[in-house]
């Protein structure tokens, strides 16, 4: 019984977990940059939103205002920052230094302009829905169909526009996208936008569903999303979803029998295992081959 | 290679100079100038809710002693020591202040974080200091500059099994985060449990600020408690106790000291309804709500300070962790009146002789009232606004414990009590 | 004042060994170690659970395993042991041939789940609330000295453990064993051809540093006689990388002074500040400081860690 709603549990945890590593992972497949800053990103949309609440302002525009931070400052850090290290030859370990500074820039920036403190995220739950042996709130049901929303979107944004189809080149071989007239540039501040939007949803979906916010959250939520990536392959949005729920139910079962300290050790045991038995499946190619498109 | 070193030492001649310089302020003791009260307390990091708790106790203290014309005739300044909830950090912040803050007579703290690693400092520099660490430790310390007077963590936990045994149940639940400040109170409540004999059905610890809790709420459900003890934060506890209700029915909530207050109250009251909350939800908190002019002279110290407190300020009205700390300053101060000295090594026993009962004492209620009395010639024992403060041999004090409910739109209602002699008598 | 200089003193030499066993992890072995404070806590915490006496069970304020009160020097033979142990385990399975990239996202995970794990189960090392009480180590040997000798005293202690794991480390960066770790780190594929077995120098150098990082803890833990959760979370391991950075990677002195400019001199001259808005703001903007010094340096001293131009694919308009 408690194994059934577990499982319940694991797919609103997946849904969470999935958008984030959308984002994360477009960002990831094109860029090859492993932007940890992207924890940073989820904590300032999180942010926006809950100023927005304590402003009174209505809901619809805190999420947007969630959306738009978090695209403008990941499209701003990667036009300004990460495109300045980039052209200076930095490689992709490099990046993800630069990446690291940056999310501690975010983090503890936040950190003290929100004096330190752990607030109350006041969101409307709705009432609990039963059917059978599972129990959700209308907002996680909400965040449910929110996710499957963004999935979809992607999925026809990929495979159906022309803007999907150039991504998926550029992100397959840069070099040779630029020479056949494909807009990088462009492209590039599309997914910086996108993912930054995706990063700032994720952070926001992650309060409303715990309730308090503090400039830890995207830090806290990062490792669990990073996994789902990188389980998924990167820049599989497929993958993103299918890692997402192995993850958020393996997570919330083993949560349910051992307690919670356990779950998010059980999820990242999966991809340690992984690692250990396939590397070149999930690690991609040598590192020689893959370089920083930015 | 030679350009790092040239530049690392240019950068290092700043510091010596700057060192130098400090070399030559510091001391602690009776000088001519400000008196200085320490504040330990974690401003940043982990447990930066301290800091609110430390404002409402430093600043209606300090108001207190300089409505009256401060120690001495001096004023009495107030000096901020952050451990940044990092023991390591509060080394080096408690030595930088020893080291450039002069007149330094008396310590509010340390706190549970850096009680270990700052006690025998302060106390080698003979500087008395009121901690409101809770380790069982301090029970029976051997340090003679140590005082305490709030009840350590057990105290707390051992009331509320008393509690919980006079109203009937047969089993208890003990739902608790795992953040620092709620962990410090479970191991009282675990050995509380036992040893009035009630069964503990199921132990659930719970990682702050999480999406959801039912898991653990499942499991609280199947081992059926009679009531539930509890300290975390607000927001856990909101979605705990929210998801509790869902799935379930609400049983007895009890609280541990560490839960009335504000932030604790409003999402919980949002998350199981106003009627449930009143219904279901007890708290015993340490310090038995005493009516007496010392808490009036506290509640007016916080209307006169309210501008520099966390808001709503009627949270801090009333509120016995903050009286107790404000008795704390207020003794220290009468202390050091009583000895005619600001110097610790001077001063240290005056505070039990300030406090104690005795024949022919003179029982005041306010720092004006002592100060004077004291100028007249006369003894004098101060009863807080947290009840007399009664330190044993060593150097502890805890008064009574209150079981209150908390009607909607009202403060607390003290529904019963439990005397420091039964919790002692519980071993 | 005398108080302050010593308390800095042990800090000093405490972090510089955290700087060597990172130089050699990073700096001579590549390896990207985003988990280092880990180890540190690992030893720190070895040392407090064997130094302390047994916890007495769920009534007891602390829950803790072992307890065993062992003297000096035998807590910081445990934590070195323990740091190294903890190494061999981390390092057996993320030192497999993989992307840099990931292999420091991964060990940076791994030093957050570790975290998570530590405050939540408390019967391990009693939680976020840490361990306190730790004994001082010949504190009893020692009692004719003062408060503030017996502090000199522990730096003087430090400080000769510094100068033996300086000679140790420097001795095995110019031994051969040090030059076959740099040319793994420099082509692995190369170093491969003549003999030299890239994964397992590497885990040599991962436990080495281990082992160095949990005497370091030791120390530390010692000295504060308490320790939780606060003192390492996963900025700590910045801190040290940006000491390193700043001061010369790879370049055993050099780290030296980069531990002495930012742990001792960047981290504590902004104390002396006026304060300036809220109590603990400038403490807090700290982390914020140490990630923008951090971005500075690689920009203007790479020192090796970027190498030639490389094209930006967004820029191309201007192509």
């Amino acid at each position: 019984m408690l194994f059934i709603q577990a499982l319940g549990f694991g797919v609103i945890t997946a849904s969470l977990i999935a958008i984030g590593a959308m984002g994360f992972t477009i960002q990831f497949g094109l860029t090859n940059v492993l932007n940890i800053s992207y924890a940073g990103i989820m904590t300032a949309g999180a942010f926006a939103a809950f100023i927005a609440e304590e402003l009174h302002l209505p809901l619809v525009l805190g999420v947007v205002l969630a959306l738009t931070v978090g695209a403008g400052v990941t499209w701003l850090l990667g036009r300004t920052l990460f495109a300045f290290f980039a052209r200076r030859g930095a490689g992709l370990f490099e990046m993800v230094m630069v990446t690291l500074a940056v999310n501690l820039i975010l983090q503890f920036g936040i950190d003290a302009a929100s004096r330190e403190q752990i607030y109350r995220f006041a969101f409307p739950q709705g009432t609990s829905l039963h059917g059978g042996p599972f129990t959700v709130t209308v907002t996680q049901l909400v965040l449910i169909v929110v996710a499957v929303a963004v999935f979809a979107g992607l999925e026809l944004l990929l495979r159906r526009t022309r803007l999907g189809k150039a991504l998926r080149a550029m992100a397959a071989e840069p070099r040779l996208a630029r020479t056949c007239g494909i807009p990088t540039g462009r492209i590039v501040n599309v997914v910086w936008l996108l993912s930054g939007a995706l990063a700032g949803l994720a952070g926001l979906a992650y309060v409303i569903n715990s309730l308090s916010i503090d400039a830890s959250v995207g830090t806290g939520f990062l490792p669990l999303v990073l996994a789902a990536a990188i389980l998924g392959r990167a820049g599989s949005t497929r993958g993103a979803v299918l890692a997402a729920l192995a993850l958020g139910v393996v997570t919330e079962e083993v949560a349910a029998f051992g307690g919670a300290a356990y779950g998010s050790v059980a999820g990242f045991g999966i991809l340690a295992l992984v690692l250990l038995t396939r590397p070149a499946a999930v690690a991609g190619q040598a590192a020689g081959k893959v370089e920083v498109t930015v | 290679m030679r350009k790092p070193v040239h530049l690392s030492l240019a950068l290092c001649l700043p510091c010596v100079l700057a060192a130098a310089a400090c070399a030559s302020a510091g001391g602690t003791g009776a000088s001519a100038g400000p008196v200085g009260i320490v504040q330990i307390a974690a401003y940043t990091g982990d447990q930066a809710f301290e800091a609110q708790f430390a404002d409402s106790i430093d600043y209606p203290g300090l108001y207190a002693v300089t409505q009256a014309g401060g120690v001495l005739g001096r004023k009495v300044t107030l000096i901020q020591v952050d451990t940044r909830s990092d023991p390591a950090d509060a080394l080096t912040a408690m030595g930088k202040t020893l080291a450039t803050s002069s007149g330094i007579s008396g310590v509010l703290g340390p706190d549970s974080t850096s009680a270990a690693t700052l006690v025998p400092l302060l106390n080698n520099r003979h500087l008395p200091m009121m901690i409101t660490a809770g380790e069982a430790a301090y029970d029976r310390s051997s340090y003679a500059y140590l005082w305490r007077n709030v009840p350590p963590d057990p105290a707390n936990g051992e009331a509320i099994a008393l509690w919980a045994k006079r109203q009937g149940y047969a089993s208890v639940a003990t739902v608790f985060g795992t953040d620092t400040g709620s962990q410090g109170d479970l191991p009282g409540v675990v050995a509380g449990v036992k040893a009035v004999g009630i069964k503990l059905a199921d132990q659930e610890n719970l990682t702050p600020d999480q999406p959801s809790y039912r898991s653990a709420a499942e499991r609280l459900l199947a081992a059926r408690p009679a009531a539930i003890i509890t300290e975390s934060d607000g927001p856990t506890a909101a979605t705990f106790f929210g998801e509790l209700r869902q799935l379930g029915s609400l049983v007895p909530i009890i609280g541990t000291s560490g839960t009335p207050s504000y932030s604790y109250f409003t999402p919980l009251r949002g998350a199981i309804g106003g009627p449930s909350f009143m219904r279901y939800f007890r708290a015993v908190v340490v310090g038995n709500p005493v009516v007496n002019p010392a808490v009036t002279a506290f509640n007016a110290a916080v209307l006169g300070v309210q501008g520099k407190l966390a808001k709503p300020v009627s949270q801090w009205e009333n509120n016995s962790f903050s009286e107790s700390g404000y008795d704390a300053i207020i003794t220290l101060a009468l202390a050091m009146d009583a000895a005619h000295s600001t110097d610790g090594s001077v001063y240290n026993r005056f505070i039990m002789r300030v406090t104690a009962p005795g024949p022919g004492k003179q029982v005041v209620y306010t720092y004006a009232a002592g100060k004077a009395a004291l100028a007249a010639g006369h003894q004098i024992q101060y009863v807080g606004a947290s009840g007399p403060l009664l330190f044993d041999g060593y150097h502890n004090s805890f008064g009574s414990q209150a079981v209150e409910e908390f009607p909607a739109n009202a403060g607390a209602v003290v529904v019963g009590t439990i005397t420091q002699a039964q919790v002692q008598a519980l071993g | 004042m005398s108080f302050y200089i010593s308390t800095l003193l042990v800090y000093f030499f405490v972090d510089a060994l955290l700087a060597w066993a990172l130089n050699m992890q990073f700096g001579w072995g590549g390896i990207p170690n985003f988990a280092l404070i880990m180890f540190q806590a690992a030893g720190a915490y070895a040392a407090a659970v064997v130094s302390l006496g047994p916890d007495t069970g769920a009534g007891a304020f602390q829950r803790y395993v072992f307890g065993s009160s062992l003297p000096f020097p035998l807590p910081l033979v445990v934590a070195t042991l323990a740091g190294g142990l903890l190494a061999l385990i981390v390092g057996s399975f993320s030192l497999r041939r993989i992307r840099r990239d990931y292999q420091a996202a991964i060990l940076l995970i791994v030093s957050l789940i570790v975290t998570g794990l530590v405050t939540n189960v408390v019967g391990l090392v009693n939680g976020s609330n840490g361990l306190t009480g730790v004994p001082r180590p010949l504190s009893g040997v020692l009692s004719r000295l003062t408060y503030d000798g017996y502090q000199w005293a522990y730096a003087a202690w430090t400080a000769v453990i510094a100068a033996a794991v300086y000679l140790l480390v420097a001795r095995l960066g110019s031994s051969p064993w040090g030059r076959a770790l740099r040319a793994v780190r420099d082509n692995e594929d190369a170093a491969a051809t003549i003999g030299l077995n890239p994964v397992s120098l590497r885990l040599q150098a991962f436990v080495i540093g281990g082992m160095i990082c949990g005497l370091s803890g030791g120390l530390l833990a010692e000295f504060l006689a308490s320790w939780s959760p606060a003192a390492w979370g996963y900025a700590e391991t910045f801190a040290v990388f940006t000491a390193i950075i700043l001061g010369g990677v790879g370049n055993t002195w050099g780290v030296v002074l980069g531990t002495l400019l930012v742990q001792v001199i960047f981290l504590q001259v902004p104390t002396f500040l006026p304060q300036v808005g809220y109590t603990g703001l400038i403490d807090a903007l700290q982390w914020v400081l140490i990630g923008s010094l951090w971005l500075v340096c690689l920009a203007i001293r790479p020192r090796g860690l970027i190498p030639a131009r490389r094209p930006v694919v967004s820029r191309e308009a201007r192509r």
